[in-house]
């Protein structure tokens, strides 16, 4: 009994103390926002086809639909042109400053606005890909998915620094920032566009509400009363979201696994030979006639695929066994990218994947990536030392800016710019 | 301690109605389905059936044709447009597939096909739109053709499709058949409203390429 009740306790205290998986969250962070930001560059020239105000699915189309469901897209509020190149050039800029881990909350919730006002402005464009993207950029919303690998790990280690110098740091952009989303906010709301469905607007504020209380309890001292109980709240949150996160994966491949078990051609074996010559999914005709040439191999491939999707949820239990299957379905999603044309597809899935990843692995790819840069900057060996130090493969921190500080001391010794916004005001 | 109790049952409850909603009809979904809904739609809708249970076994090749009134006067029908061989040729060899390319159309069509019932007859709503959405999108594809010839313009289209059993493995021994089945709808006057936008959005196009 004394046991069980040391054990809940020491786990509340886990989930309560730390916002856990600094480096899941960030490489999940930088997974998505890539994969949208390449879509979106990719897409550039079709943009108008997909989203735009003359999309042959018409404003009045998406318009209808959306008062039938209520969904949420900032495309609706006006079907001019320029609105519709304001918000495509919106979602580009948030994608490349979340992946850069700027302000990475607000920037995480702009993300969010982003791909849902292009993906609920016409449904019918959208794949698997898409959905997967449109679920995660609202889970991320509440992850603190900036602790390490971003701009904002650099600016609270060199506002710690500073304040152990005796500086004081005063942070402008983020209540700059505030202001112009709490603007913003306001006029859309009683102007009538956050009038479909709850869910989202209530998000808005309500992040718009946590960051505004962030701020003002961040200017109280380090160790005081409100200020713990916000973190405590923040990292709770933060938890959960990631639970979610990973849940929703395992539900991807339970569903995907489960469901084609029942399928007759999963169970003879052939099922991957047909979407192999279907012509929509067979970008390289000469490289699907080969791969699908054995049946052996079509058979192996079959059922290995509904193995490890059906298996996946339930080797969670087991670290190695988790890895390695990990490793196959990133390979077989990466094989698919090439092979069924669906480079988005998969890489929304490996990023998706990449929630899984050991830390240990995570912190060494880290490193290579700091070094590669460094390398590529030109700078001289003298920092590099100090990466390689930093991402060593090292016990769990307590999360929070002191995992962040280990991690990130490589991308910070690199870049060397920015001495400006060194307060830790907006991280929530 | 208050928010910790809120968040974890918020987190189960969210993961209980995702699951419910990616899991088959069941005895919970037939009791909650609405409670499932309500909560899932619009945000949280998704679907997992990848290739599932069964993948794709036929090619549905999608067509169309259109009836121009021309410069002289006359009214002359086209042939038909191989519209899906189109999205065929602009997909091989390219490693980056556009979603105008490979979603568009196919998906297009099986929203019309699920809208419909066998008489080809709209059902609700999303009946009326996939109708005016394939109207649309054949005025874009022709006038990306030049299907209407120079002073010509598209009073009515008709689409078929073309639906063709993907030859089985030869190793299976099994044998479908080789003959395409062909579903031909009706003609489709053309409104001024189905043609404003994207006979201009075809010239912005036509002007970037």
């Amino acid at each position: 009994m004394n046991a069980a009740v040391l054990c809940v306790s020491r786990g509340i205290a886990r989930v309560t103390g730390a916002a856990l998986g600094p480096y899941q969250t960030a490489v999940i962070r930088i997974g998505f926002s890539a994969t949208w930001l390449l879509f979106l560059l990719r897409e550039l020239p079709h943009r108008g086809e997909l989203y735009g105000p003359d999309s042959p699915w018409s404003h009045d189309l998406a318009e209808q639909l959306i008062a039938d469901n209520g969904s949420f897209t900032a495309l609706m509020w006006s079907d001019g042109r320029a609105w519709f190149e304001i918000v495509y050039a919106l979602a580009v800029l948030s994608s490349v400053l979340l992946l850069l881990g700027w302000r990475t909350r607000t920037m995480s919730v702009l993300f969010m606005v982003g791909v849902l006002s292009l993906q609920n402005r016409s449904v019918f464009m959208g794949d698997g890909g898409d959905n997967v993207i449109h679920l995660m950029s609202i889970y991320l919303v509440l992850t603190r998915c900036g602790q390490v690998w971003s701009l904002d790990a650099r600016r609270a280690r060199r506002a710690a620094a500073a304040r152990a110098r005796g500086e004081r740091v005063a942070d402008r952009v983020g209540p700059v920032l505030w202001c112009a989303s709490g603007f913003l906010l306001l006029t859309v709301t009683l102007a009538g566009g956050l009038d479909g469905d709850w869910f989202v607007p209530a998000l808005l504020w309500a992040v718009w509400l946590a960051l505004g209380v962030w701020w003002a309890v961040g200017r109280s001292a380090e160790g005081s009363q409100p200020r713990i109980l916000l973190d405590v709240v923040t990292n709770v949150v933060h938890n959960g979201a990631l639970v979610v996160i990973m849940a929703e994966a395992c539900l991807i491949y339970a569903t995907a696994g489960w469901y084609k078990i029942q399928g007759s051609r999963w169970q003879d074996g052939t099922a991957v030979y047909y979407p192999l010559h279907l012509d929509y999914f067979s970008p390289w005709p000469a490289l699907s006639d080969a791969l699908a040439a054995n049946g052996t191999m079509v058979m192996l491939i079959t059922y290995g695929t509904v193995a490890v999707q059906v298996a996946f949820p339930f080797t969670l239990f087991n670290r190695r066994v988790k890895n390695v299957l990990l490793a196959a379905m990133m390979i077989e999603h990466a094989v698919i990218a090439v092979t069924l044309g669906l480079p988005f597809f998969s890489l929304a899935m490996i990023a998706a994947d990449a929630v899984f990843l050991p830390t240990s692995f995570l912190r060494r790819l880290g490193g290579w990536a700091a070094r590669a840069r460094g390398r590529l900057s030109g700078r001289g060996p003298a920092g590099n030392p100090a990466d390689g130090r930093a991402t060593v493969p090292g016990p769990r921190t307590r999360a929070g800016t002191a995992g962040g500080t280990a991690g990130t001391a490589a991308a910070g010794t690199a870049d060397g710019k920015d001495p400006e916004h060194t307060r830790v005001g907006f991280r929530a | 301690m208050v928010a910790l109790a809120v968040v974890a049952v918020a987190v189960c409850a969210h993961i209980g109605l995702v699951f419910l909603h990616v899991a088959p009809s069941n005895t919970l979904t037939k009791q909650h389905g609405d409670v499932v809904d309500e909560w899932v739609f619009p945000e949280f809708e998704q679907n997992w059936k990848l290739f599932a249970p069964n993948p794709l076994q036929q090619n549905v090749s999608v067509q169309v044709r259109a009836e121009v009134s021309t410069a002289g006067g006359e009214i002359r029908t086209t042939g038909w447009y191989d519209l899906s061989a189109e999205d065929g040729r602009a997909i091989d060899g390219n490693p980056l597939p556009s979603h105008t390319q490979q979603n568009e159309l196919r998906r297009a069509w099986d929203f019309f096909v699920a809208s419909h019932d066998s008489d080809d007859r709209p059902v609700g709503l999303r009946g009326t739109l996939s109708e005016t959405y394939l109207r649309r999108i054949a005025l874009l594809r022709l006038d990306r053709d030049g299907a209407a010839g120079p002073g010509g313009v598209v009073e009515r289209v008709q689409y078929r499709s073309r639906t063709t059993n993907v030859e089985p493995p030869p190793w299976s021994g099994e044998k479908v058949s080789d003959r395409p089945i062909v579903r031909e709808l009706p003609w489709w006057s053309v409104s001024a409203e189905n043609r404003g936008a994207s006979a201009g959005q075809a010239e912005r196009e036509g002007g970037a390429a």
